[in-house]
């Protein structure tokens, strides 16, 4: 007890009155199974008549079992007895429901390993989805090799590289309004080489960034 | 869940306390139905009164040791710890994962697709 801090007065109060209860029960029990082992010594006769001595012993015995079950008050030894174990579990499920709640250093253990667990979890799936996009993104790159090297009437118009659709486009300018041209002009020259390149970069690279966040 | 092993050795110890208050109370009884009999087997009226006396002191100890220890480490604060976060983070990570599944089922029907065409 020299450990015990200034608990609040409820928390110090509830747990003396476990400590009472117990004592209690572990009394009424000893006490009851004495008292009914003495019922059952062979006495001689008294004034009482062996039958009503008989009576009285059973109905004794029958108050105290009854009063064990249910619960009733009464004070009788058997039912005492009785009760006193029932009050027993629930003194244990008083204590189950105290401790879950103000064991500390349970509770932190057990927040500590789900904790443990949990992130273990997680990088685990982070590091089969990085696996996962390295090998996918080199069949991915065969793939869009294969797809775009194949015949293209297959693919739309707005399915194309970028460069195709411009090459297209510029195929078709005279058909086209004069809207489209000024359009087509505003990129700079210097970049034209460039935009050939960047759509081969662009489908391999788009979904990277992506997957990152 | 066995995985909180120290929380679970308290309750654990608790549930073998409550197992041994039944025992206690099925101890009384075969004692006091042994006395019923015109016959009584003496040797086992000794043997179970001894378990019922040894197991009423057995179960006084651990709950008053339980209680101990709960008078050293209780506080009059509830607990603020929470796995939210953590909880939070592997939700996420196995979204992550359902949709890379998703989208890998995505590209796998549009290869066959191309395949059957």
């Amino acid at each position: 007890m020299a450990q015990q801090r200034a608990l609040p007065q409820s928390k110090e109060t509830l747990l003396q009155s476990y400590n009472k209860r117990l004592k209690d029960d572990i009394k009424s029990i000893m006490d009851n199974f004495t008292e009914i082992i003495k019922t059952a010594k062979i006495e001689d006769e008294t004034q009482v008549s062996r039958a009503t001595q008989g009576e009285q012993d059973n109905y004794e015995m029958h108050v105290r079992a009854a009063n064990i079950v249910s619960g009733q008050g009464g004070g009788n030894t058997l039912g005492s007895w009785v009760r006193a174990g029932e009050s027993l579990m629930k003194l244990v499920s008083d204590l189950k429901q105290f401790l879950i709640l103000n064991d500390f250093p349970s509770v932190n253990e057990a927040i500590d390993q789900r904790n443990q667990q949990l992130r273990a979890l997680q990088e685990e799936c982070d590091r089969k989805l990085i696996t996962l996009r390295d090998e996918v993104s080199i069949d991915l790159y065969e793939l869009e090799e294969e797809y775009y090297s194949s015949s293209s009437s297959l693919c739309e118009a707005n399915d194309l590289p970028l460069c195709e659709a411009y090459w297209r486009l510029d195929l078709d300018t005279d058909s086209a309004d004069g809207l489209s041209a000024p359009l087509l002009a505003s990129p700079e020259p210097g970049a034209g080489p460039l935009q050939a390149a960047a759509p081969a970069h662009s489908h391999a690279g788009g979904p990277g960034p992506t997957e990152h966040t | 869940m066995a995985t909180y092993s120290l929380a679970n050795e308290r309750l654990r110890a608790l549930e073998d306390i409550e197992r041994e208050i039944g025992a206690i109370l099925q101890n009384a009884g075969t004692v006091i139905l042994e006395l019923s009999k015109e016959k009584t087997n003496d040797r086992l009226l000794d043997r179970q009164a001894a378990a019922f006396t040894a197991s009423v002191q057995h179960v006084e100890a651990e709950l008053s040791a339980q209680i101990r220890y709960l008078t050293q480490v209780a506080t009059g604060q509830p607990h603020e710890g929470s796995s939210y976060s953590s909880r939070k983070d592997c939700q996420m990570a196995l979204k992550r994962v359902e949709y890379a599944r998703l989208k890998l089922s995505d590209v796998a029907r549009t290869c066959e697709q191309m395949l059957e065409s």
